[in-house]
């Protein structure tokens, strides 16, 4: 085992990386601890007003509201993303020069920017000159515009972020089939095992860590979805769409309210932390397990 | 021959900065004082505004104005004051009129009575600073109007006169008018009779017809009260038990872009929106279009809108004297007529209205006397530091609930009272 050849040496090695975390994260996320009990524009000198912006945060029910968007969304957009990126993966798990073709198609909305993509599915979901927005329409879905209504305009944005994201997602299943080896294949079905059977006893238990990968960088893109929300939607209609990180921004630069903006980063501070924390635990559940 | 490293670093060094320093000047610039202008018009404006600049920087040689397109007024307000916070705020810009009074509290904002000319800038009165508040005291000259409007219907012409309609000129005459050219088959309508952006202006404009005030002049917030009531339940009328009006998609500006191009794709007969989009709607469409003042209720009323010029108080007295050179060359009268005449904004100062009059341009082009003529009926705004707050987190959202959610006109009101009186 190596070993330093003085103690000050790993945290040294380790001095750069700190010092960058220290200035980047966690100096700024200080400082909005200390702003949150201000009320403050940014113009006028701040003014002590202890927690009471916790206390509207949480009395009037925004917290709640914008955690409860933000779940929904994240929800839709990693079950989506899993599931749909592991069927492409599936389907285009060959050789030949159509899949690829297809593998590409499929992965070049990853690289496209979020403001194009919002902006080329607002058309698409224009209820009157819009494809998608004529197709649901004709099935009676969102009558008056996806975007336009409270009851599906959060989904709407969802099932854009999905199409953009599940180009990455089949990626890296198709990387962890290709890891799959193909003896395991072969001797289930010599044991009998058909499609089915060797997706649930080969495929699928063989895809775990690719799964809970995928699903861990889906919910990070689902929790700081915001370029999607400012373009498409503007956190409306009335607060349908206002996930956490838009909310933020509205309150320190719609509303003037850097004060209040920097509970709600606090807040959502603790949330994140405590979804890794649970994160964590399930991880090293399945180490023991394992 | 070899190169080393080094001397390969050094160009390279040198490249960048002579492309950082070298990159965007404009030779006009050298030897003159610089200034910077940072501006929210998009398209047509854009394009005015640039020239204007363009051409004032032509015009002499002791000031250049470096003119910076910063977004729509809410993007370019949140950077405007994120850069006076950060010291790298430019010494002039233009903002909202709901702004100015929580601007000029803050102390940000340079006044502008001591420069020279200031009193005698012959403006419109409803449109300058001291007809377009209505403060409990006399404040400092702190911001000139230059794009001033008010809103306007607009109506497409051959739908109209197909319909043999009048234009409606009555909140009643507004719904039977809507009623008779939307154009429905079963479920889907390819022409909404109204179309207009569920926005504070609006609702200002319809709360204001129907009799209310938004504060009274001492910053209480009244938002209206029955009147607010009656102008939201108008909008739920027409757009759930008449089912002619379509709220557009999206908020703030981009409601306002969906509104223009329904009204130029035909697929909403008449619209409200700014007379600042008079030129760009005609320019666009292909059917006559025209504009008319905004039905009344109890009485006729319109709320001024668009923007005054600011010129930020911290900024260095030279660029405030360079600033101050402009913007006096922009109040007057040529320039006045060139950006009324080029956009559908209104003529800010007195003599380019009457030589306007006199050349005989409202009757060529009867449109842009719309919005003139309203100012008779144009309310002022209360000074209230608050205003901007009120508009933003009370009123705005609540005029969504109401109409896309159909919650109770009365009760989101109150709930938009008690909040503009208890957090702002």
């Amino acid at each position: 085992m190596l070993r330093p050849r003085h103690r000050l040496h790993p945290y040294l090695f380790l001095a750069p990386t700190l010092a960058v975390l220290g200035l980047f994260f966690l100096f700024p996320l200080a400082l909005a601890a200390y702003r949150s009990v201000f009320r403050w524009d940014l113009l006028t000198p701040p003014r002590y007003v202890g927690l009471a912006h916790y206390e509207r945060l949480f009395a009037s029910g925004e917290i709640t509201r914008a955690l409860g968007t933000t779940v929904s969304y994240a929800i839709v957009v990693v079950i989506g993303s899993m599931v749909l990126g592991l069927l492409l993966a599936l389907a285009v798990n060959r050789t030949g020069r159509f899949v690829a073709f297809v593998r590409s198609c499929v992965f070049s909305a990853y690289v496209v920017s979020w403001v194009s993509v919002a902006l080329l599915w607002m058309w698409m979901l224009d209820a009157d000159a819009g494809l998608v927005g004529r197709a649901c329409k004709a099935i009676g879905i969102g009558e008056s515009g996806l975007l336009t209504s409270p009851e599906t305009a959060l989904y709407a944005l969802a099932g854009v972020t999905v199409w953009k994201i599940t180009g990455f997602s089949m990626v890296v299943f198709l990387a962890g089939l290709q890891d799959i080896p193909e003896e395991l294949y072969e001797a289930a079905s010599l044991d009998g095992a058909g499609p089915l059977s060797r997706f649930a006893h080969v495929t699928w238990p063989s895809l775990r860590p690719t799964t809970a990968f995928v699903g861990t960088t889906s919910l990070i893109v689902s929790f700081q979805a915001f370029d999607i929300v400012r373009v498409m939607t503007q956190g409306g209609p009335t607060h349908s769409t206002t996930v956490f990180v838009y909310a933020i921004y509205e309150h320190v630069f719609m509303n003037l309210r850097a004060g209040r903006a920097s509970a709600m980063v606090v807040v959502f501070f603790g949330v994140l932390l405590l979804l890794t924390l649970i994160q964590l635990w399930a991880w090293r559940l399945g180490r023991k397990s394992g | 021959m070899t190169v080393d490293r080094r001397s390969v670093l050094r160009g390279l060094a040198a490249a960048a900065l002579g492309g950082t320093v070298g990159c965007g000047r404009d030779p006009l610039a050298r030897g003159r004082q610089s200034v910077s202008l940072w501006f929210s018009y998009g398209g047509k404006n854009r394009e005015v505004l640039e020239r204007m600049v363009a051409r004032y920087n032509a015009s002499q040689q002791a000031v250049y104005v470096q003119a910076t397109f910063q977004g729509d007024y809410f993007e370019a307000l949140a950077k405007l004051r994120t850069a006076i916070v950060a010291g790298a705020a430019p010494a002039m810009s233009h903002v909202v009129g709901e702004v100015v009074p929580y601007l000029h509290e803050a102390g940000v904002l340079e006044p502008l009575d001591g420069y020279p000319g200031a009193s005698d800038l012959g403006l419109v009165r409803a449109l300058a600073q001291e007809g377009t508040y209505t403060p409990m005291e006399p404040k400092p000259l702190v911001a000139l109007p230059f794009n001033r409007s008010t809103p306007i219907l607009y109506w497409n012409g051959s739908m109209l006169e197909k319909a043999r309609l009048t234009v409606p000129d009555t909140w009643d005459a507004l719904r039977d008018a809507a009623k008779a050219l939307t154009n429905r088959s079963g479920d889907r309508v390819s022409t909404w009779g109204l179309e207009c952006p569920i926005s504070w202006w609006f609702w200002i404009a319809l709360m204001g017809q129907a009799g209310g005030e938004v504060m009274r002049q001492d910053g209480y917030p009244l938002l209206g009260e029955e009147a607010g009531v009656d102008a939201l339940q108008l909008w739920q009328r027409m757009v759930h038990e008449d089912r002619t009006m379509r709220p557009p998609p999206g908020r703030d500006y981009n409601a306002w872009q969906v509104t223009n191009q329904d009204f130029l794709a035909g697929r909403a007969a008449m619209i409200y929106t700014s007379t600042a989009f008079l030129r760009y709607l005609e320019d666009n469409a292909t059917f006559p279009v025209r504009a008319a003042p905004l039905p009344g209720f109890r009485r006729r009323a319109v709320p001024t809108g668009g923007t005054f010029f600011v010129v930020m108080r911290g900024a260095p007295e030279g660029e405030k004297r360079a600033a101050w050179d402009f913007l006096r060359w922009m109040m007057l009268p040529d320039q006045t007529i060139e950006w009324a005449t080029s956009t559908g904004y209104m003529p800010v100062a007195t003599a380019a209205v009457t030589r306007l009059e006199r050349e005989g341009f409202y009757v060529k082009s009867p449109n842009d006397r719309v919005a003139m003529d309203q100012l008779q009926h144009a309310m002022p705004w209360p000074w209230a530091a608050s205003l901007f707050r009120v508009q933003r987190e009370c009123v705005d959202p609540r005029l969504e609930e109401a109409v896309l959610a159909r919650r109770d006109a009365r009760e989101l009101l109150a709930e938009a009272r008690k909040q503009a009186i208890e957090d702002t």
